[in-house]
């Protein structure tokens, strides 16, 4: 489709091309499973219930539950959990299942133990509250050791790149703006045909990161596309195939299902900084990632892809082939996705505070010109320790301590320019303060000034102001 | 072509400097890519990069000073079945003796393996497996 648009154009694809398969295979967390056992006699409403020791949630009717995939084993850790369930489910193997309950009239029985394979299961119902990211940020890591993360192992220095998603062949992308894929259309899930059935949680269309809620019954799937996986260090998850197809009713879909990977970009995050909003490292194409390098600071950086492309095309392969064939009709959604959603950040009951709540506002300044015994006797009479230096615009030109200006006494130093320290360590007034804690722990020093982003002074922010608002939090 | 050689020392070798007078009086490059080795005797991992016949002299001369010698043939393996091409081993092997091929592949080149396992807690199906000796 991509060479189709880039040599004839989107009139003409649009023309010729009828439908154009997508694929997708990575680990999707946000997966699980709908069960339900039947009842047992005497019957039994559970209140707890796990599948191979991983618990799964009953906090519905009796004999129903919901086996996540990312839920951990209570015996086998990190290496078996909710997705290795559903594997296991799908390919039939006997899975253990026991339960508790606190018994009541109707439901007298208060345990049970038996063993099931997914013959057994009235229903056992694939039900996904966000898989198929239209896109996802990639991963790097600053820091100087190995990071455990769920885009992988992150290796220290920008020693790799992990990424996720297939780019020209994730479904989403081929079409962002939600007019083919919606409630219920039908799609290619683990191997079985199913549907879409609303917007997927976090599903964020504004900003290239479309999700959507999937179902698909588990009985039919095929453990090629439906695999339990343990991401090390960090927990358990579902690889899961999922393709989509994508009628080209008209030039516009043409024109977006012809989009390529050196058109598909994402950013590079700094995993090695534990922040919600890590920090860019740098803008990088699909196609660039595919490649297997990217440059970081000017080194190659070997890359991963954390999805199958190989399985992904495989997928958009077997939906174009059952299509063909006609196995597989294609459907007009009932309803489109929204297309404004946004997504919010949690709210928390006090936010961590941020400098610009705490930091001293009132600070006395000094030009670079004047003289030492001047900014001695500022020093002297406020009580301060830094006296941070601007120029005429306010802005920030370096800073000198109280301990600065006993040496420059001793050496006989007149001007401050001499014995200021151009290099500062600064804060920005919407940092939070345990980030400037790190700040001053890792520099060995007892305060900052904090700057705007034109490096304008805005005030200044020390040890003493943290260890008062330390002393109030524990209070 | 390099050939992978594990060394057993006993207990009574393990202060012997054998691999030194090895490579002395066969002249010939030997790399150690892993190594556990204490008093109470261990093992060495070596690879040999010199011709057949060379290879041969060196393995019987390691015999002649009483080393225990397995030619280790593979160490590393890739489950094909099980691997879901998920490419999440390939940037953390420090050789490229694991790479993704062009149509995304996953290929391991023993020959360039040496050993260092950290790919075989980050396949996230547990298709790679190195083998115990
Ligand atoms: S053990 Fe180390 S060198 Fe060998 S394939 Fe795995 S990562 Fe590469
Ligand atoms: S990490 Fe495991 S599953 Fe993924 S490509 Fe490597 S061997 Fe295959």
């Amino acid at each position: 489709m991509v060479e189709i648009v880039r040599e004839r154009g989107e009139i003409e694809a649009a023309k010729e091309v009828d439908v154009v398969t997508t694929g997708t295979f990575g680990a999707m967390c946000s997966s699980g499973a709908w069960l339900n056992f039947g009842h047992s006699d005497p019957p039994i409403k559970m209140q707890r219930v796990w599948l191979n020791d991983v618990e799964a949630y009953t906090g519905v009717a009796a004999v129903d539950a919901y086996i996540g995939a990312a839920q951990l084993s209570e015996t086998r850790g990190l290496e078996y959990g909710g997705g290795h369930v559903i594997e296991d489910i799908v390919r039939g193997k006997e899975i253990e299942v026991r339960a508790t309950a606190y018994g009541t009239d109707c439901y007298p029985r208060r345990e049970i133990e038996t063993t099931i394979t997914k013959d057994d299961l009235n229903q056992a119902v694939l039900c996904n509250p966000r898989n198929a990211y239209q896109k996802y940020d990639a991963a790097t890591n600053s820091g100087d050791e190995t990071i455990y993360t769920y885009m992988g192992t992150l290796l220290p220095n920008f020693g790799n790149v992990t990424f996720s998603g297939s780019g020209v062949l994730s479904p989403l992308n081929n079409d962002p703006n939600y007019e083919t894929i919606g409630v219920g259309t039908r799609i290619f899930i683990g191997g079985t045909q199913g549907y879409i059935f609303w917007e997927g949680t976090q599903h964020a269309p504004t900003k290239g990161f479309g999700t959507i809620m999937t179902v698909g019954d588990l009985k039919k799937m095929n453990p090629r596309y439906v695999r339990g996986a343990t991401i090390e260090k960090y927990g358990v998850s579902l690889y899961l195939g999922i393709g989509i197809p994508i009628p080209i009713l008209n030039e516009r879909i043409a024109k977006t299902a012809g989009v390529g990977d050196e058109n598909i970009t994402t950013n590079i995050l700094d995993y090695g900084v534990p922040r919600r909003d890590r920090p860019i490292v740098r803008k990088v194409t699909y196609a660039e990632l595919k490649s297997g390098k990217v440059e970081i600071n000017g080194a190659e950086t070997p890359v991963s892809p954390l999805s199958s492309i190989k399985r992904a095309r495989e997928i958009a392969t077997v939906l174009k082939e059952w299509i063909e064939r006609g196995e597989f009709l294609l459907s007009q959604p009932v309803e489109r996705l929204p297309r404004d959603r946004e997504f919010k950040p949690m709210k928390q009951p006090f936010a961590v505070p941020l400098v610009r709540d705490i930091m001293t506002r009132e600070v006395v300044t000094a030009r670079a010109d004047s003289s030492v015994e001047s900014a001695a006797k500022i020093l002297a009479e406020k009580g301060f320790d830094h006296l941070p230096i601007v120029d005429e615009e306010n802005k920030l030109v370096g800073i000198v301590t109280s301990w600065d200006i006993a040496v420059a006494v001793g050496k006989g130093k007149k001007k401050l320019s001499d014995i200021l320290t151009s290099k500062v360590v600064t804060a920005s007034e919407d940092e939070p303060v345990d980030s400037v804690a790190r700040k001053l722990e890792k520099h060995k020093i007892s305060g900052v000034p904090v700057v705007d982003s034109k490096k304008k002074l805005k005030g200044m922010l020390t040890s003493e102001d943290l260890s008062k608002l330390i002393g109030r939090r524990r209070r | 072509m390099t050939r992978k050689v594990l060394l057993r020392y006993s207990r009574d070798k393990a202060e012997e400097p054998i691999l030194a007078s090895v490579i002395r009086q066969t002249d010939v490059p030997i790399n150690i890519l892993h190594a556990d080795l204490g008093a109470k005797g261990g093992e060495i991992l070596i690879a040999i990069d010199a011709p057949e016949d060379k290879v041969e002299k060196t393995i019987s001369l390691f015999r002649e000073l009483g080393i225990g010698v397995e030619e280790i043939k593979k160490a590393i393996e890739l489950d094909k079945d099980a691997c879901i091409e998920c490419g999440a081993c390939v940037s953390l092997c420090p050789t490229g003796a694991l790479s993704l091929t062009k149509d995304y592949s996953v290929e391991l080149v023993e020959d360039k393996c040496v050993y260092c396992e950290i790919c075989v807690p980050s396949c996230p199906v547990r298709a790679l497996k190195l083998r115990k000796f």
